[in-house]
């Protein structure tokens, strides 16, 4: 095997509203494949619902039955659900379980060790590596992982919402639906491997002696530490600040028990739909639709969040740099866009997986002004852009949160050479369902 | 005017409604702390529904209409609380069995709690500004829904023409009421009134703005709870059990004051409603004074920005509470009398409130400074006081501010108060009388002057309001002012900025995006209708460089990363609800967007 790569074939899967990429390095007699994300949340129109399992079986195929690592960037559905694993040995998760990864990549935030509750087969750590690991990750790092779990819950109850206007329910459901925990898979990850790699910004990222000759460098997640050296202020007392995002956020109130009425021998009987008191319609009227919204608001910061610890790598191999950003939106990308080294770093990026499937806030300006190897003209250099995306899922364009964002699409397709999934979906009746990329070194 | 008695005697003005002091945290003796709110008398629909508030007990979490409070009106006009405890008990210090759970248990308690308490906050306005006030939202009436849903927030939403407190369940298991809460009632009825006095509050635009509608709403809500003198008392009590007539000196230091009312209070009250209502009460106490706290990075955040207002103001309150006192003789033992302690506490608050109140009419129409709050204090007091006068507010008031970083603002007198208005100016086809009421005629004013008054002729000028400010002058005659607010907007190109109006654009802004320029200014006509004061907030950049910062604000927050709405936003809604909601997450990611 050759010390270092001659090549590298970027496969996009065609996962609808998700994303899967596998990455095979080519080091002449062999190859080593890296898969990057398995999972969905709505397949396009006419694609059959065995589509998940049909690409797990070509990721098996194509890796020969062996895949040498996983990175599962952040926990949300469109990201995980393929490594769902089912009983009898049926699910996609199974697939995947069978190619024996040697490595499983995730950001910090899903550490075992880091969860209080966790109960997952990895042995606890001593207090003592706990105290280590508190301190490179910032004292309240726990909280924040206990606060994410308690999100997912969140999510849970969020999908049980009633008696909402109907424009809200839609956008409601999907957003709730991908916070949703997805234990089999979650456990899948903990498991299929022989090791674990945990990772944050400036940290190893586990995949040295499996890719020789590439270098892979970790951009993000900002451990809690790191993040505080960037945000301005918190208002709420440190110790206190994620116990209050989860309280604040979810306070288990939002929707739970719905049924249940605060005074249940006060209310008015008659006032139910179009009895309602004259008196007091348009004040329903209007806190439905301001429910709604709420509701809303809170899920959508929830789903940040969640998309904020999403591991950012880039790979280097020679000169040639590949950028693979999971949803990292705006926050997680501020800690290492503030550094040089990195920037100095994204200015060279031959190839870019378009963070967070097009949204606006997933390529930062920051970020964007860095890429010089955009370019109006075509040719060899010019910058590469890869999308994983399905309109109509994900926000509205009246309110410019439409994904994939238009404005960011018309920059992609001028600037760089550009893929997006939504090519497939005219291609071939669906039967094609992934498009290769490859890059020389 | 003939009474329900057929009598000629005048309708009552006044009347008291019980209400939770502060919430129901706050316990003496294992008890709740009622007390009985005095609030302008009208008759009342159910709801209760009057004219300036209507409470429907609508929950939109369950879709529950919850049976609203009604009230039986008495032969003098009065109406019946239905809460009230009698005379006799009062005094006897006893209460009706079961009195306090069913306070926390009967929806019709809580809608006569919120109704109170806004009607409280609106009439306090209204006294300080001698005149009536609109709320922010359209109409006269405003909606107020006291369980509005399960949530752990409360905001006022001017699009929804209503103010809606949530409701959730506590850690021990038992729900929490944020429309039981004095402060937050109180808070976010500043909000909607704030927003009827200074529209252009919302905007987005420096720190200060965005922590001013906070900062304030807080002053506002802690300075009326204590001016009541129940809740002094109480707090007084938790250091001090005992002697119920006289106070030992030793309580009444600046130490132990600022421990048994500010901290007591901020440790009582409830902490699960601390989410909703933050932490500016604990901060007044715990932030050392003495620091540029203004130019450090973690102030910039809107929230902890408006505590420094707070704190300021709270400790102002003290330092003038201290100065009040020394001048009370001991009675026995250098012992102070206590109800004149709690007199003078409550009195302070109240002076203090008025003061904060009336501030408004002196600040700026767009683009409030926390400097130019300062000055337009300094300022109604010297048109209150224009001698020091026994108790030196003004003083206090400056060095508390001080404190906490805030100067007055640029180009004020040498005591930080506004400069009167002494350029020529033309009156001679302007009328009197108009000029108290019309804003067609203040414009027309201001359109003669427009040099004088520094106003562009090509810019989008719009007079938004002519108000009457009344109050009793330092010699006790009626004093009858006349504050008029007007707007200007410049739309330009960003490469246009620097040439037409001084403005430094941020590198970050491209040059080919049209930014709009708000300013305007605050004219007050003393009672003969001349020019006063002109508080202006030019569109040009002089010696303030407000507008280059403003931009440089927004620029940081990525106001200009997206093309310009075609419409300007104005959501109010969102506004409050997310600012309430990203000061419980401690704004980590609220920041950015509102």
């Amino acid at each position: 095997m050759a010390k270092s790569p001659k090549k590298v074939q970027i496969r996009t899967y065609n996962v609808g509203f998700g994303d899967c990429f596998l990455l095979s390095f080519d080091y002449g007699t062999s190859e080593r494949h890296v898969l990057i994300d398995f999972g969905s949340t709505g397949l396009p129109d006419g694609v059959p619902a065995t589509r998940m399992m049909d690409i797990a079986n070509q990721i098996k195929e194509r890796t020969n039955g062996k895949l040498h690592a996983v990175v599962a960037t952040h926990r949300h559905k469109d990201h995980i659900s393929g490594f769902e694993t089912k009983k009898g040995g049926k699910g996609t998760g199974d697939v995947i379980r069978l190619l024996k990864p040697n490595l499983v990549v995730q950001p910090w935030t899903e550490d075992p060790d880091l969860d209080p509750k966790a109960t997952g087969p990895k042995a606890k750590t001593s207090k003592k590596q706990i105290t280590g690991k508190l301190r490179r990750m910032g004292i309240d790092s726990l909280k924040q992982v206990s606060a994410l779990n308690y999100m997912n819950g969140i999510a849970q109850q969020m999908l049980m919402a009633r008696n909402l206007p109907m424009a809200v329910k839609s956008e409601l459901s999907f957003l709730g639906d991908t916070n949703l925990a997805n234990r089999s898979a979650v456990e899948n990850l903990m498991t299929m491997a022989a090791k674990n790699s945990y990772v944050f910004c400036g940290s190893k990222s586990g995949l040295e002696s499996i890719l020789p000759g590439v270098t892979v460098h970790v951009l993000g997640p900002p451990t809690v530490d790191q993040t505080d050296t960037i945000k301005k202020q918190r208002s709420s007392d440190p110790d206190q600040f994620w116990q209050l995002q989860a309280k604040a956020i979810g306070s288990d109130e939002v929707v739970a028990d719905q049924k249940r009425i605060l005074f249940p021998k006060r209310y008015v009987e008659a006032a139910r739909g179009d009895n309602f008191p004259i008196r007091a319609r348009w004040l329903r009227y209007h806190s439905r639709a301001m429910r709604g919204d709420q509701l809303l608001q809170i899920v959508r910061m929830l789903d940040q969040q969640m998309n904020n610890t999403s591991v950012i790598l880039v790979f280097r191999v020679g000169k040639t740099l590949l950028l693979f950003p999971g949803d990292a939106q705006i926050e997680n990308w501020q800690f290492a866009l503030g550094q040089k080294k990195y920037q100095a770093l994204l200015r060279n990026v031959n190839l870019y997986k378009v963070g967070h499937h097009g949204s606006r806030n997933a390529t930062p300006m920051d970020l964007w002004k860095h890429f010089d190897k955009r370019s109006k003209k075509k040719g060899p250099a010019r910058l590469k852009s890869l999308m994983s995306t399905m309109a109509g899922k994900h926000g509205h364009e009246h309110s410019k949160t439409e994904v994939p964002r238009t404005t960011l699409v018309n920059a992609l397709e001028s600037e760089t050479d550009f893929f997006t999934t939504q090519l497939l979906d005219h291609r071939s009746d669906h039967k094609d369902f992934f498009e290769d990329t490859e890059l020389t070194f | 005017m003939v009474t329900p008695r057929q009598t000629r005697h005048a309708l009552p003005n006044a009347r008291t409604l019980t209400v939770i002091a502060q919430d129901p945290s706050v316990r003496i003796g294992g008890r709740l702390l009622t007390t009985e709110l005095t609030i302008p008398a009208e008759e009342l629909l159910e709801g209760p529904c009057g004219y300036r508030v209507n409470v429907i007990d609508y929950d939109s979490s369950t879709d529950t209409l919850y049976k609203p409070a009604e009230y039986e009106t008495l032969a003098d006009g009065h109406i019946k609380d239905p809460f009230a405890i009698s005379k006799r008990m009062k005094e006897s210090g006893q209460r009706p069995n079961g009195y306090d759970q069913r306070l926390l248990d009967d929806p019709k308690f809580h809608a006569q709690n919120v109704y109170a308490i806004i009607m409280r906050t609106l009439a306090q306005f209204e006294f300080a500004l001698g005149r009536r006030v609109s709320w922010g939202s359209d109409g006269h009436q405003i909606h107020v829904a006291p369980h509005a849903f399960a949530d752990a927030n409360a905001f006022y939403s001017r699009e929804d023409r209503g103010i809606f407190f949530g409701y959730f369940t506590g850690k021990s298991g038992k729900p929490v009421y944020t429309c039981l809460s004095h402060d937050v009632v109180a808070h976010e009825t500043t909000h909607a009134i704030l927003d009827g006095l200074r529209r252009r509050y919302l905007e987005p635009s420096t720190p200060d703005q965005a922590a001013f509608h906070e900062g304030f709403a807080d002053v506002v809500a802690l300075l009326s709870l204590f001016s009541l003198k129940d809740v002094v008392e109480a707090l007084l009590d938790l250091n001090v059990a005992g002697d119920k007539k006289l106070i030992a000196a030793r309580f009444l230091t600046r130490d132990a004051l600022a421990n048994s009312i500010l901290l007591g209070l901020a440790d009582e009250m409830g902490s699960e409603v601390s989410g909703v209502r933050g932490q500016a009460l604990r901060r007044s106490v715990t932030l050392p004074r003495g620091k540029d706290y203004m130019h450090m990075p973690e102030y910039q955040e809107e929230h902890a920005r408006g505590e420094l207002l707070v704190a300021a103001m709270m400790n102002a309150f003290l330092d003038i509470w201290l100065q009040r006192l020394a001048k009370i003789g001991p009675v026995s033992g250098g012992k102070r009398d206590r109800s004149i302690v709690i007199e003078e506490g409550a009195r302070v608050a109240g002076h203090l409130l008025t003061m904060s109140i009336r501030a408004i009419d002196y600040c700026p129409p767009t683009d409030i400074w926390f400097s130019d709050y300062l000055s337009a204090l300094l300022t109604i007091d010297r048109e209150v006081v224009p001698d020091q006068g026994e108790y030196n507010y003004r003083k206090a008031l400056l060095e508390s501010f001080k404190g906490y970083g805030i100067e007055p603002s640029r180009g004020t007198d040498k005591d930080g108060t506004w400069r009167l208005f002494d350029k020529e100016l033309r009156y001679g086809r302007n009328h009197f009388d108009s000029m108290l009421r019309e804003p067609e005629e203040v414009f027309r004013f201001i359109w003669e002057n427009r040099t004088a008054v520094n106003v562009r002729d090509d810019s989008y000028i719009e007079v938004q309001s002519v108000r009457p400010s009344i109050r009793i002058g330092p010699d006790g005659f009626v004093l009858h002012e006349t504050v008029a607010e007007y707007i200007q907007i410049l739309t330009l190109w960003t490469s246009e900025l620097k040439s037409v109006l001084k403005i430094t654009p941020p590198p970050e802004i491209p040059g080919n995006r049209r930014i709009r320029i708000f300013g305007g200014g605050i004219l007050i006509f003393n009672e003969y209708g001349q020019l006063k004061y002109h508080i202006p907030d030019r569109l040009e950049d002089l010696e303030r460089e407000r507008q280059s910062e403003r931009l440089k604000v927004l620029a940081e927050i990525g106001f200009f990363e997206e093309p310009a709405p075609s419409r300007p936003a104005s959501d109010s809604q969102s506004h409050f609800a997310q600012l309430h909601r990203s000061r419980a997450l401690g704004s980590s990611f609220a920041l950015r967007r509102r």
